[in-house]
């Protein structure tokens, strides 16, 4: 395939669902009520939600998912290019606006991108938009040119008959006249031009130059900028407030009181920052004012001591395994608080006017802020329009949309268009985080290395209620009154707080190896944090305790680390592969002296990873110089955006394995900025490299998987330099 | 009024002159490739050189920069024209969700225009600045090497708009 186009820009436009000609009536939501999304532009042809033509053969892909920095835009595209048989460089990308069309298929429909699903879940189901789309051309050219059907064939955008290429814009009068075929017969695999085929991500060059719009890049006419104090003890509400002095300062239009906090509003971004010092606010705080971290900590411990626990997982006879087990290991494992911090902090821009309202925002779910908008606005869904823009980073941060509610709310009360933005403080201060997690694990083993008892206990926050909460006054329908969403979200807030089996809380803690005799024990605390999915989400801490209890369990054996976890694997093929194939890498590496190798895999999101970490220790400081990183994803859709997915993971893993600490301070975390929340740069980034187990599995996630075993190899390489066991993280020798 | 020149042409602004140079490039003078990041100089997303420097403008008053020359990666170079870093930027997809790239490059740009052949260490230390949360690094890293090989010349890295 050819290099990159360089004539073309290919940056995606904020104009969200725009032109759309000759429309046909086909929902792929299968919903009879749902409008098509896209509105007649002259000419032009869309016969699906993906695709739209045109006569000169502009080919426009509405991208359903968000892209964040995964490559889905160039993920997507080649799926559907795969089978419309064009270069996917020669698609326009859009990103899709609201519409059930556009909904997930791993989420029942929902709008939301997360958890590694997108390629999963959309491979078929665009190859097939594209094939039906092939098909309904070469109807359409073969009524136009008076030519039998199987003479016709299709190369790079265009209708070849007799060896003459026709672009397929020419067709598109006749197609619309058509009925779009359904179930077109897909490529094999071995004809595949593109998918599998590595080339340079459609995104590049607008992300190279500064032309990429992000939505805090958006500007519109007689737009304010607004920034919003909030309570410093999440949950905390204004008691009072004076904005005298604020309102009095250069460029500012308005002092808000909104339910999160007090909003400033100016013209410019600077003064609107200056002003909102000048802000006195009196706070009324929830219980959350009076827990330190130490005190969370202390009450997990007693949790985990005590007896208390519901059974999350169970199998096997668990006392007649260990009474069985000739050695006995166990391990207690910490991890923190953590934040997402994206490098675009949380923001949106909104204009009202009469009963409608346009929302620019780049969120992990376009349906979500649409409903949020039209719920605090008291307007029709359907008369909110949202134009989705570029992530600026999202990591699971940009499923939770307060930003959109405040934008929506300080627009109401200052009659504005309103450009709202999280500074980098209200991102670590005020957001939502990944939970802390104390994490206890017993294990038996028998004479021949096999686990035969496995005793796992997680003490936490769960994830999935509060990511629920913040969404579902978005989400349900716009009939249901506010009293009763708030009687809703109450009531599910309580059942969910409770609910002792959400899988995000104890993913990861055994599905890995042959555990005849297993119990996974959870008992579900939270101090009131506001908690979310975060990369890899339940897997970033139970993968920790997990592989760090096994690399124990393997110096108990007479094995070594990866023999100990073939043997233990046998349930598991695709895992056990990759422990094979990084093991004989491991084996052949030969680390210099004073450097240390540590191993770790792990099962998530459909795909399976190991990792071998090469470190050494510099004045108890831990310096990680090499990664090795197998996976296997199935049927790698762009092998090239995979390694960078995994080098991505690796980092962002690593981060949190070295760096990663916030602390409560009487419920307020101490943390504020990049200074004392410190990210891998580049001094400390080590080299990775990444191997793709060859497969014609069904592709799987890529966004996660890389993450979970990095923490682990570290620390297990920490052991085999220093014989210490570190067993929380952020991992510290001192 | 302060005026300087922003990507070789000159400008005037009655901002206030403690507004940062990145509030003024973005909401007065609407180029908004340079990002907000932490407005403390702790992640470079808002570099830009100034007289050739790259400097993170998140905290430099536009005060300081009353006839100098500003350049942004507006200024750097076009999908168009691009810079050699920005070409290799895209051919080796470098950028995942890309929001720290205009700082990055601009950093780099910097770097390589005084130090044209750079030891990995050079680099490594040079770049530290900019953080990636994607954490593009290792392609950051390769990209640069790619272009200094290239035996690029010095005279095409400078700050003065390509074309």
């Amino acid at each position: 395939m050819s290099a990159l186009n360089y004539s073309r820009r290919h940056f995606l436009r904020t104009a969200g669902i725009a032109g759309g000609g000759l429309v046909v009536g086909f929902s792929l939501s299968g919903c009879s009520a749902s409008e098509i999304p896209l509105q007649p532009l002259a000419d032009a042809y869309a016969p699906n939600a993906f695709l739209q033509l045109t006569p000169d053969n502009v080919i426009r892909f509405y991208c359903p998912r968000d892209e964040m920095g995964q490559g889905v835009t160039t993920g997507l595209a080649t799926c559907v290019a795969e089978e419309l048989d064009i270069d996917p460089a020669h698609l326009l990308i859009e990103l899709a606006g609201a519409h059930a069309d556009y909904g997930n298929p791993d989420f029942g429909g929902m709008q939301g991108t997360g958890g590694s699903t997108s390629i999963k879940a959309h491979y078929l189901q665009l190859r097939q938009v594209g094939a039906d789309t092939r098909a309904l051309l070469l109807s359409a050219a073969a009524s136009d040119l008076g030519i039998d059907l199987a003479s016709l064939t299709t190369a790079n955008g265009a209708v070849v008959a007799n060896g003459e290429r026709m672009p397929y814009g020419q067709f598109i009068a006749t197609a619309a006249d058509l009925e779009v075929p359904v179930a077109t017969p897909l490529k094999a695999d071995s004809d595949f031009k593109y998918i599998g085929k590595e080339f340079p991500r459609l995104d590049g060059i607008a992300k190279s130059t500064g032309t990429a719009i992000y939505g805090i890049d958006v500007d519109i006419p007689g737009m304010h900028h607004a920034l919003v104090k909030r309570s410093p003890v999440a949950g905390g509400t204004v008691a009072s407030f004076d904005g005298s002095a604020a309102l009095a300062m250069s460029g500012v239009t308005d002092v808000v009181e909104i339910a999160s906090g007090v909003a400033v509003v100016a013209a410019k971004f600077w003064q609107a920052k200056q002003a909102l010092a000048a802000v006195v606010v009196a706070w009324d705080f929830p219980p959350l004012s009076s827990v330190d971290s130490a005190k969370v900590r202390a009450d997990y411990e007693q949790l985990m001591d005590s007896p208390e626990g519901e059974s999350a997982e169970s199998a096997g006879e668990l006392e007649r395994g260990f009474a069985g087990a000739q050695g006995v290991v166990e391990g207690r494992y910490w991890a923190p608080y953590l934040a997402h911090a994206p490098m675009e902090p949380m923001n949106a821009v909104i204009k009202i006017e009469g009963d409608k309202a346009e929302l620019w925002s780049g969120t992990q779910g376009p349906g979500i802020a649409q409903g949020l908008v039209a719920r605090y606005a008291g307007l029709d869904k359907e008369n909110v329009t949202v134009h989705q823009t570029y992530l600026g980073g999202a990591f699971g941060r940009r499923a939770t949309l307060t930003h959109v509610i405040e934008a929506t709310q300080v627009a109401l009360e200052a009659k504005k268009p309103i450009h709202l933005l999280w500074t980098r403080e209200d991102d670590i201060k005020s957001g939502v985080y990944r939970p802390a997690s104390l994490m206890n694990i017993k294990a038996g083993l028998d004479d021949n290395g096999k686990i035969v008892a496995w005793a796992a206990k997680r003490v936490g926050g769960n994830i999935t209620p509060g990511t629920l909460r913040a969404a579902l006054p978005g989400v349900m329908p716009a009939a249901v009154s506010d009293g009763v969403v708030d009687w809703v979200v109450g009531l599910a807030s309580d059942v969910m707080d409770g609910w002792v089996v959400d899988p995000s809380s104890t993913e990861g803690l055994y599905e890995d190896y042959d555990l005849p005799n297993r119990e996974v024990l959870h008992v579900t605390k939270n101090h009131g944090v506001p908690l979310t999915f975060w990369r890899s989400v339940g897997h970033s801490f139970t993968a920790f305790a997990k592989e760090s209890l096994v690399d124990e369990l393997v110096e108990q054996s007479a094995l070594d680390a990866v023999d100990f976890r073939l043997r233990n694997t046998e349930h598991n093929p695709r895992l056990h592969n990759v422990i094979q194939l990084a093991g004989e890498k491991m084996r052949a590496m030969r680390p210099e002296a004073g450097r240390y190798l540590g191993f770790a895999a792990h099962g998530s999101f459909n795909s399976y990873v190991a990792e071998v970490a090469e470190i050494s220790i510099d004045n108890d400081r831990i310096r990680v110089h090499k990664v090795l990183c197998v996976v296997d994803c199935g049927l790698a859709i762009n092998p090239d955006i995979v390694v960078s997915q995994m080098e991505g993971a690796v980092m962002y893993g690593l981060t949190a394995a070295l760096h990663g600490d916030l602390n409560l301070e009487g419920g307020v975390f101490k943390e504020s900025n990049f200074h004392d929340y410190p990210i891998v740069r580049m001094n400390e980034a080590p080299a990775i490299e990444v191997v793709i187990v060859p497969s014609s599995e069904a592709p799987t996630g890529v966004g996660e998987p890389g993450l979970p075993p990095i923490a682990p190899a570290v620390a297990n390489a920490v052991f085999a330099a220093t014989g210490k066991r570190l067993r929380a993280l952020p991992l510290r020798l001192t | 009024m302060i005026e300087f020149t922003l990507n070789s042409k000159s400008v005037r602004t009655d901002d206030a002159p403690d507004t940062p140079l990145l509030w003024a490039v973005r909401d007065t003078f609407k180029l908004k490739g340079s990002k907000y990041g932490c407005g403390a100089g702790l992640c470079g997303a808002c570099t830009m050189h100034v007289d050739g420097q790259a400097v993170r403008t998140c905290v430099l008053p536009i005060g300081a920069v009353a006839g100098k020359a500003v350049i942004t990666i507006e200024g750097l170079g076009t999908p168009e024209n691009l810079h050699p870093l920005q070409a290799a930027w895209a051919e080796q997809s470098v950028p995942q969700c890309g929001y720290c790239q205009s700082g990055q490059i601009m950093s780099a740009a910097a770097f390589l225009a005084d130090n044209p052949t750079p030891s990995e260490a050079e680099l490594e230390s040079a770049m530290a600045g900019n953080i990636c949360r994607c954490g593009c690094y290792p392609r950051i890293k390769k990209a640069i090497l790619s272009v200094a090989e290239a035996g690029a010349k010095a005279a095409e890295l400078g700050t003065e708009v390509s074309a």
